[in-house]
């Protein structure tokens, strides 16, 4: 609660004192804390929560969104772990956290330990069973979808009509001395990264830059013609980079959705109603815009959750 | 016995005292004792390499661990701390006895803040730097970068070196007749030498942990493999990356501890 200026703090400290009065007026019925009372519409009355993110912004933009949505509807939610950290789903195993927003292709690969060679037809759902081993609860996906992507300057794009990867690859077959291409590594590991890109395509990039994820939008461009970005990076943009279509449908899909300890959501099923028709609103333009206000412009990730909560009449 | 606590030493006050390290004065090692560093390095392989045949990998681990990956990726560190200390050495070493001449007092300071600065940004931070200014990347920024943060503790060195050399020495090497040259040729450098190698020794140690930053600036080296490790999630990937950079840092300073010993003048 640290976090927040001396203002929020005592909003959020009336808020328990009205809570701890009216729980003392009516009855002492904190047992099980689920459906409460519906006057008031705190469906949520009573829930301490802690929302986690990861070190990104989008990441810490939807634990805005979550926490702020979560208050709404009548919990306590503790922001001292908003600001993201690497660590984040050890921290929801180890109860230290209650919920993240993690994405179905991270799911797969990184937490469950699977290739993309064994890919399913429908990932959530793949994702979702397999992480109930380890008690973990999916939401509902949102149709956001962060994957990866080949961008390109405007400029480049424009000079050699390059519209998808196909194009690229076309364009690499007559030029192959052009196909410099600056990526994390990450990218350069996974199959559904560049090696399986390469194989799809039929392409081969003449030579590999790697480096940190955050320096490749600055060498897009200058030292590479090709870069990997993510498909919701707001600075994509505002750097006059075009991504190309991946027409081949080769990169994995990369859905966010809210995971959760399955006792915290049992205890409070109604998480998952509050945090519904949100989730579905979540598209890839809204979230690219959010991250955009905050990479770009440089606001923070708490006004922008709030703006965007109010704005689709998610906030009373 | 550290240098900084040696007394009747002019200047010193300018030198921050910790980084000055000095060789403890021991008898010429035994063979068996020449022998345990290897073996044991020898074993810790042995020990990672089953380790790792006994795991099943799947096709991001095999990516990063197998034969020709690891190799290259050992030998882009080992090029990467060899070439950045041998620069700080033509660098560093020359520019200690250069400040420790009386003419040059007043610029000793600022040289000395230089020096500091270099070690006192972080080597990542100056990699950034160097790509998000300049638009360099690759081994020569990664030298550049590694060479900045390692010359300090090879200066001080140098400087705590010929600075403690007694006075009295040189005063009987002047009324001898030997040029100022020849005193510092043939008397102070000879002194100063168990000091500038354990310098040295500090920065080689210094420069095979920060070359694992060079991965975020295309210039490879362990930590690509441990990089990858780390943002695939694969543990044995990084153990794999992080075992071997701590055995090229032992291995390392094992040689250089080996090089002290038959560099050290006679006599010492």
């Amino acid at each position: 609660m640290n976090v927040r200026s001396g203002k929020a703090s005592v909003v959020v400290l009336g808020g328990v004192l009205a809570l701890v009065l009216s729980a003392c007026g009516e009855d002492a019925g904190s047992g099980g804390g689920g459906g409460g009372g519906e006057s008031g519409g705190g469906e949520l009355d009573g829930a301490e929560l802690t929302v986690g993110a990861k070190e990104f912004a989008e990441s810490k933009i939807l634990a805005q969104i979550t926490a702020q949505a979560l208050e709404n509807a009548g919990a306590t939610v503790d922001d001292s772990s908003l600001s993201g950290s690497a660590t984040v789903r050890e921290a929801l195993e180890a109860g230290e956290i209650d919920m993240y927003w993690e994405y179905t292709g991270t799911g797969w690969v990184n937490i469950l330990g699977n290739t993309t060679e064994d890919l399913p037809e429908d990932l959530f759902t793949a994702v979702s069973e397999g992480d109930m081993e380890n008690e973990i609860a999916w939401l509902p996906a949102a149709p956001m979808n962060n994957t990866y992507a080949i961008a390109v300057s405007s400029a480049f794009a424009e000079d050699n009509s390059l519209k998808s990867i196909s194009d690229a690859a076309a364009y690499l077959a007559d030029n192959p001395d052009d196909g410099t291409l600056c990526a994390a590594s990450e990218f350069l590991n996974r199959d559904d990264g560049l090696p399986g890109l390469q194989t799809t395509y039929e392409v081969e990039f003449s030579e590999v830059v790697e480096v940190d994820l955050g320096l490749i939008f600055t060498q897009l461009g200058d030292t590479c013609n090709f870069g990997e970005v993510f498909s919701t990076d707001g600075r994509v943009v505002a750097n006059d980079l075009v991504v190309l279509e991946d027409d081949l449908e080769f990169f994995l899909p990369y859905n966010a959705a809210l995971t959760m300890r399955q006792e915290t959501l049992d205890e409070f099923p109604a998480i998952a109603d509050v945090m519904a028709p949100i989730s579905e609103a979540l598209t890839d333009e809204e979230i690219t815009a959010l991250n955009a206000a905050v990479d770009v412009d440089g606001e923070t990730e708490e006004d922008v959750a709030t703006q965007w909560l109010e704005d689709n009449g998610f906030l009373e | 016995m550290t240098a900084s606590t040696e007394p009747g030493v002019p200047d010193l006050a300018t030198v921050p005292a910790a980084a000055a390290t000095a060789p403890v004065r021991r008898e010429r090692r035994t063979v068996a004792s020449y022998l345990f560093m290897p073996l044991f390095l020898g074993l810790v392989c042995l020990g990672l390499y089953l380790y790792v045949q006994s795991q099943e990998l799947d096709s991001i681990e095999q990516r990063s661990l197998n034969a020709s990956n690891i190799g290259k990726a050992l030998w882009e560190h080992i090029q990467l701390t060899a070439v950045s200390t041998f620069f700080v050495i033509i660098i560093a070493v020359p520019l200690g006895v250069f400040l420790t001449r009386p003419f040059t007092r007043r610029y000793r300071g600022i040289l000395l803040t230089v020096a500091n600065i270099g070690q006192a940004v972080p080597t990542i931070g100056l990699f950034a730097l160097l790509a998000v200014l300049f638009f360099f990347l690759g081994f020569a920024a990664a030298i550049v970068g590694l060479v900045a943060y390692a010359v300090l503790p090879v200066l001080r060195n140098t400087m705590v070196g010929l600075q403690q050399v007694d006075e009295n020495i040189l005063e009987a090497g002047r009324g001898m007749g030997i040029s100022k040259f020849g005193v510092l040729r043939r008397i102070e450098l000879p002194l100063a030498v168990p000091i500038i190698l354990a310098g040295v020794r500090t920065a080689l140690i210094i420069n095979v942990g920060a070359a694992t930053l060079a991965a975020y600036i295309n210039a490879g080296g362990l930590g690509r493999i441990l990089v990858a490790g780390l943002s695939t999630n694969r543990l044995t990937v990084q153990i794999v990356g992080a075992v071997l950079t701590a055995v090229l840092a032992l291995l390392i300073d094992y040689l250089a501890g080996i090089a002290e010993d038959v560099l050290r003048p006679k006599g010492l």
